[in-house]
C-alpha cells in the first residue's frame, strides 16, 4: 500500500477483497445480460430510403422533390455554411454566429449538383436530354421559374397508375423531358451514384449528396411515420421502438421548452445550454452551496447505510 | 535524466501494486453502488469486442449475414448497457459527493469520459447505415452546422463517421477511462460523508 492510500485510509478497518474476481463476476453478469437481449430482441435495422422506391413507390413526390430543387426552393438552396454563402440563414446566439466564421467547406449548389449535373451525365444515352438540357440553359431566369412553377402546380393534380404519372397537359417546356429522365435515374437505382460519384472515383465514402436529396419531405415523412422526429422525442428510441440516445433525454427536453420550441436557433440555443449545464457538472466540486447538495439530498445514507450503522450517525446529515 | 527511472519512480510512488489490484479495501466498500463502475468497464469491453468484430468484416455486414446482425445486435445492447452502467456509476458518486478530498480530477475525467462517449454514441448511430442512420445524419448535421462543427465534422461523410467512431474516439475513452482509473486506484475509494469533513475539499 502506498504511503498516501496508507495514510489516508489510517483507523479504517478493512476486509481481504479480490478485484479482479469482483470485475470478472461484474463482465459475466453483464455478458449474460447483453446476450439475453441481443438473442431476444435483435436491433434495429429499419431499411434505408432508396431513391430507387421513391420512383417506383411514390413517384410524383419524386418527380415534386427534383423540380423543387430545380426552381431552387430545397432547404439547402439557400442554406449558409457550410454549404452556401448565404449568411443571414446561419443560427445565431447573442449576435454571433459561429458557422459564419468557418464559411463554405462543402459548397453545395442543389438545382446544379442535384439535378443539373446528374441530367449531363444522363445525356449521353439521352439525345432528348441533351436537347431539353439545352433548351432549359438557353432560356431566361424567369422563363424556367414559370415552366417550373407550371409543372409543380400541375404535379399537385398528378395520377399514379401502375407507376406510370399522367400529368395534366400545359406548357413546362423541357421540364418534363427533364423530370422524366430524373424519374428514370432514380428507378435505375442510378441516382444515388450519380449525386455522390467524385473526382476520386471509384472510390466514395461521402453521402452528402444522396442523404440530402430527400430529407424535405420523403425523409422527414417516413421518419414521422417511424416516430422518429423532434416532436416525437425521436432521439430516444429507433425504430421498431428500441431504446435510442435515452441518455440524450436532457438534451432533447430543451427542444420543447421556450425559446427552442419555437426558434429558428433552436440548436444552438440548445446546444448552449446543455454545454452550460455540462461546465456546470465539470466545476461542480468547486462550486459553493451545490458542491454540498449530496449531503442534504442524504441518499448517501443509504449507499455507506452499513458503515454508519456501525458508528455514530453524522449529525442529522450535516457531519 | 533517465527517462525509464523518473517513469517507475512516479509509479511506485503513486500507483504501487497493492493499490493497483488491492487485495484488501476499506469496510465502507459495501454496497452495489460501488458495482457501477465495473459495469460500465465490463460493457466497454464487451464494446470493443464486439465493436472490433463489426469492424473486421465492415459496416455492411450486419445488414446481410446472421451472424453479423448477431453481432450488431451484441454492439447495440453493449453500448445501452454502457450508458446504463455510466448513468448510474454518474449518479452514485454524485450523491457519495465523491470529488471530496482531492479527487476531483477523478470526478472531472469521469464526466469528459461520459461527453466523449455522447459522440461516440453519435458517431454509431450515423454508422448503422439503416433508416435511422439516414434520418440521423441529415438531423445531427443542423447542430453540427449550428456551432460551426459542420465544417469539421460532416455527418453524412460516412468515411469520416466510421474513422471517428471505431478508431478516434475509442481511442480518447480508452485513454480518459485508463486516467481515470489510475487516479481511482492511487487514491483510493472516498471516505464516507461525514469522516474527516475538515479536509473534504
Amino acid at each position: 500500500m502506498s504511503k498516501r492510500t496508507e495514510e489516508y485510509l489510517s483507523g479504517v478497518p478493512m476486509k481481504r477483497y479480490d478485484l479482479l474476481r469482483e470485475i470478472l463476476i461484474v463482465l459475466a453478469v453483464i455478458a449474460v445480460i447483453v446476450i439475453v437481449l441481443a438473442s431476444v430482441l435483435g436491433s434495429p435495422d429499419y431499411p434505408t430510403v432508396r431513391a430507387e422506391d421513391v420512383a417506383n413507390l411514390q413517384p410524383i413526390a419524386y418527380l415534386q422533390t427534383s423540380a423543387t430543387i430545380l426552381a431552387g426552393n430545397s432547404s439547402i438552396q439557400h442554406y449558409g455554411p457550410p454549404y452556401t454563402a448565404d449568411r443571414d440563414n446561419a443560427q445565431h446566439l447573442f449576435r454571433q454566429a459561429p458557422a459564419n466564421w468557418f464559411g463554405v467547406s462543402i459548397p453545395l449548389d442543389p438545382a446544379q449538383d442535384f439535378i443539373l449535373k446528374p441530367l449531363a451525365r444522363v445525356s449521353i444515352l439521352d439525345e432528348n436530354v441533351t436537347g431539353a438540357l439545352k433548351t432549359y440553359q438557353a432560356a431566361s431566369t424567369d422563363q424556367q421559374q414559370a415552366w417550373l412553377s407550371a409543372y409543380l402546380a400541375a404535379l399537385d393534380n398528378a395520377t399514379a397508375v401502375d407507376g406510370q404519372v399522367q400529368i395534366p397537359s400545359g406548357d413546362y417546356g423541357p421540364v418534363s423531358t427533364m423530370m422524366d429522365s430524373m424519374l428514370a435515374l432514380g428507378r435505375a437505382g442510378l441516382l444515388e451514384g450519380a449525386l455522390d460519384s467524385n473526382v476520386r472515383q471509384p472510390f466514395e465514402s461521402d453521402f452528402t449528396q444522396s442523404l440530402l436529396f430527400f430529407q424535405d419531405n420523403v425523409v422527414a415523412s417516413a421518419a414521422e411515420k417511424l416516430d422518429l422526429t423532434s416532436d416525437q422525442w425521436g432521439i430516444l428510441h429507433e425504430t421498431g421502438n428500441y431504446p435510442g440516445a435515452w441518455w440524450l433525454f436532457p438534451f432533447a427536453f430543451l427542444y420543447h421548452v421556450p425559446p427552442m420550441n419555437n426558434s429558428s436557433n433552436a440548436d444552438i440555443q440548445a446546444i448552449f445550454i446543455i454545454s452550460m449545464v455540462f461546465l456546470f457538472l465539470l466545476f461542480l466540486p468547486v462550486v459553493p452551496i451545490f458542491n454540498r447538495l449530496p449531503r442534504w439530498l442524504g441518499v448517501y445514507k443509504l449507499i455507506w447505510r452499513d458503515w454508519y450503522s456501525r458508528k455514530k450517525p453524522p449529525g442529522g446529515g450535516e457531519a | 535524466m533517465n527517462l525509464t527511472e523518473k517513469a517507475r519512480q512516479m509509479l511506485a510512488r503513486n500507483l504501487p501494486l497493492e493499490d493497483a489490484l488491492p487485495t484488501e479495501m476499506p469496510t465502507y466498500v459495501n454496497s452495489v453502488a460501488y458495482l457501477f463502475g465495473a459495469a460500465t468497464l465490463a460493457a466497454l469491453a464487451m464494446l470493443i469486442v464486439t465493436g472490433g468484430i463489426l469492424t473486421l468484416f465492415g459496416p455492411g455486414w450486419h445488414h446481410v449475414s446472421d451472424v453479423g446482425r448477431f453481432v450488431d445486435a451484441l454492439h447495440f445492447w453493449s453500448a445501452q448497457a454502457f450508458f446504463a452502467s455510466l448513468a448510474a456509476h454518474m449518479a452514485t458518486k454524485f450523491f457519495q459527493a465523491a470529488w471530496r478530498h482531492n479527487r476531483w480530477k477523478t470526478w472531472v475525467l469521469g464526466l469528459l469520459t461520459f461527453g466523449v462517449a455522447v459522440f461516440a454514441g453519435l458517431t454509431g448511430y450515423l454508422s448503422q447505415t439503416n433508416f435511422d442512420s439516414q434520418w440521423a445524419s441529415v438531423q445531427a448535421k443542423d447542430a453540427m452546422n449550428s456551432v460551426g462543427l459542420g465544417r469539421f465534422f460532416n455527418t453524412m461523410n460516412l468515411g469520416q463517421v466510421l474513422t471517428l467512431h471505431v478508431a478516434v474516439l475509442p481511442a480518447i475513452i480508452v485513454l480518459l477511462v485508463g486516467l481515470h482509473l489510475f487516479f481511482v486506484r492511487r487514491d483510493g475509494p472516498v471516505l464516507p460523508i461525514g469522516e474527516r469533513d475538515e479536509q473534504a475539499h
